[in-house]
């Protein structure tokens, strides 16, 4: 059973090295439900190899993964998002020359019914429909057209790829830099959809150079510096500067 | 309710502007011109000389487009999974020797027709397959990328062709021949048979969800595994149909000669993938479409017949086929509201 004293998703004594390099050692991180937790660090400092071992792209050298307090051996993507897992990685999320709605649903496609479907074939018009349904659930509107991703913003495709992210979510969000390519009014706009989303009882993991955005939407924060937590405190222990400070180390930690 | 739009819906399309729009996607699409082109090429060609038009020259002209679509169909597939596959016209070369010594066997023991045809392309749609698991191997083992592994499978096929047959053909079957000659009105069966092939193919590229991974995994490789799709498997499949349909090709080649000839393929990987690149096909993989593949094979075949037609030497072949190559690939950077955002 989840209760608020159970982590929902935890990662324990985590190390992962590319040859010789040491990109995070003992890295221990725990998520609650209903809770948004920052991840920050400078360049380097393992969140995206950190978001990577979570989302199930990388094996972890050594250390423990457990969703709900199962220990779980994530053999590829697929499996976390079939436990409920959804991410939203840095930049390279969507396949571009798709539209939005095979965008949304890649991966899960829905099939015709009958035979057809049997035989391989998709139910395109339902999902478009669907998609673009799912994604202002979720307070996302795109405008209605089959156009590919290629034929968005940056901010539009951002948009759909958090979209696509929160829609399909049972217990974790993991947003790689999601207010990245935005502008201010639409950077405001994602993290009210991540404040909707926790709402609702999902943990969020939220990576950002951002700052002030990272002060304004999380609950707690884990900095990151050279593969290593040095920091992990509630949101509400940092102000612009020490976050900033903590991060580069010119502000000692324990 | 936020929305993250930059701007709202664009308003309903006004009767005003509408036929503007109409015109302006007819002249953004490539495979306008593609028809174009080809309507062009016929008259022309007919004007030399009217037999263009003729029943027999167009059964003698869908002949040649069977032996070479099959080849563009599976090219296709491996381009938009952003790849390629050279090995094709050594595959066909390959498949075709091998199930001629079958084919010869059976002939010579009085099997029936049919019974030697259908163990022929059994054969060679295997040894086709076959060679595309090997190229998937040489990808997903050997870490080679797949011009490489590719260009390496084309040169073993083309060896290994030449060995097992010493460069002669192999095998003389009359009654394969007559099957290839064998046509309804202008339509050869073997051309109507490949054809239903083009058509399931088109069908599961763009209306499966076999096609769908195959544009997704073009188009952003690590999108498509991080959406749950098991990309190397995918792949693999992509070239063992690009081997199998290669494959296949042999057996329409052995009917045509009434043997299996080791270089009967020779040089058509290269006219399969300008078929590819003719019809509007992206080389960087994700996006294009099957009906563009097949203009572009129609057109290349009939510039061939055509040339032929009008007394040119087919010397010049090379160079009709380099020119369409370079006239459709300006094509497409040039024609209107065609620029892609990055």
């Amino acid at each position: 059973m989840t209760t608020a004293s159970q982590p929902l998703y935890e990662a324990r004594h985590i190390d992962k090295s590319y040859g010789s390099v040491v990109a995070l050692a003992d890295v221990s991180v725990a998520l609650y439900p209903g809770e948004v937790l920052g991840l920050v660090g400078d360049n380097g400092a393992g969140k995206s190899t950190l978001v990577k071992v979570l989302s199930g792209v990388y094996n972890p050298d050594a250390g423990d993964l457990l969703l709900d307090g199962t220990e779980r051996h994530w053999k590829s993507p697929h499996d976390t998002i079939e436990a409920g897992v959804e991410t939203l990685y840095q930049d390279s999320g969507l396949a571009s020359d798709l539209t939005i709605g095979s965008n949304v649903f890649l991966g899960r496609e829905r099939h015709k019914p009958g035979l057809l479907g049997k035989l391989g074939f998709l139910a395109q018009k339902e999902m478009e429909r669907e998609a673009l349904a799912d994604l202002e659930r979720v307070g996302i509107t795109v405008p209605p057209s089959k156009r590919t991703v290629a034929q968005l913003s940056g901010g539009q495709r951002q948009a759909v790829a958090i979209g696509r992210a929160i829609a399909w979510a049972r217990k974790v969000i993991i947003l790689d830099e999601p207010t990245n390519h935005l502008g201010a009014r639409q950077a405001i706009e994602v993290l009210s959809v991540i404040k909707a989303a926790k709402d609702k009882g999902l943990g969020v993991i939220f990576i950002s150079h951002t700052l002030p955005h990272v002060l304004q939407v999380t609950d707690r924060v884990v900095v990151l510096r050279l593969g290593k937590v040095v920091r992990d405190a509630p949101t509400s222990d940092f102000d612009a500067e020490s976050l900033l400070g903590t991060i580069t180390g010119l502000i000692e930690t324990p | 309710m936020p929305s993250v739009t930059e701007n709202p819906a664009p308003p309903a399309t006004s009767q005003a502007d509408r036929p503007a729009r109409w015109l302006r996607s007819i002249l953004s699409n490539q495979q306008f011109f593609l028809i174009v082109a080809l309507i062009i090429l016929i008259a022309y060609f007919t004007s030399r000389d009217s037999v263009f038009l003729s029943s027999s020259e167009i059964a003698v002209l869908l002949t040649n487009f069977a032996s070479l679509i099959l080849l563009a169909v599976g090219e296709t597939f491996v381009i938009v999974s952003g790849g390629i596959d050279l090995s094709v016209g050594a595959t066909c070369g390959v498949a075709g020797v091998v199930a001629a010594f079958a084919m010869r066997g059976m002939v010579n023991g009085h099997d029936s027709e049919a019974l030697v045809l259908l163990v022929g392309t059994l054969i060679c749609a295997a040894i086709g397959a076959g060679v595309g698991l090997l190229n998937a191997a040489l990808m997903n083992w050997a870490r080679l990328v797949p011009f490489v592994a590719t260009l390496a499978t084309l040169g073993a096929g083309t060896g290994v062709a030449l060995v097992l047959s010493n460069g002669v053909p192999i095998g003389s079957d009359s009654s394969a021949l007559a099957a290839g000659a064998a046509h309804i009105g202008p339509f050869p069966y073997i051309f109507l048979v490949v054809m239903a092939i083009v058509v399931i193919a088109w069908l599961y590229l763009h209306l499966s969800g076999y096609g769908r991974y195959t544009f997704a995994v073009g188009s952003n490789p690590f999108a498509a595994r991080a959406a749950g799709i098991n990309v190397r498997r995918h792949l693999t499949s992509v070239y063992v149909l690009s081997g199998l349909l290669a494959g296949l090709t042999g057996m329409v080649f052995y009917i045509r000669l009434g043997s299996g000839a080791p270089s009967s393929g020779d040089g058509f990987e290269l006219i399969a993938i300008a078929s590819v690149v003719i019809g509007g096909v992206s080389l960087f993989g994700g996006s294009g479409r099957l009906t563009g593949t097949i203009l572009g094979a129609l057109i290349l075949t009939v510039v061939t017949s055509g040339l032929l037609i009008s007394n040119v030497s087919p010397n010049w072949n090379q160079v009709a086929v380099a020119i369409c190559i370079a006239a459709a690939a300006s094509l497409q950077v040039l024609r209107p509201a065609s620029r892609r955002q990055s």
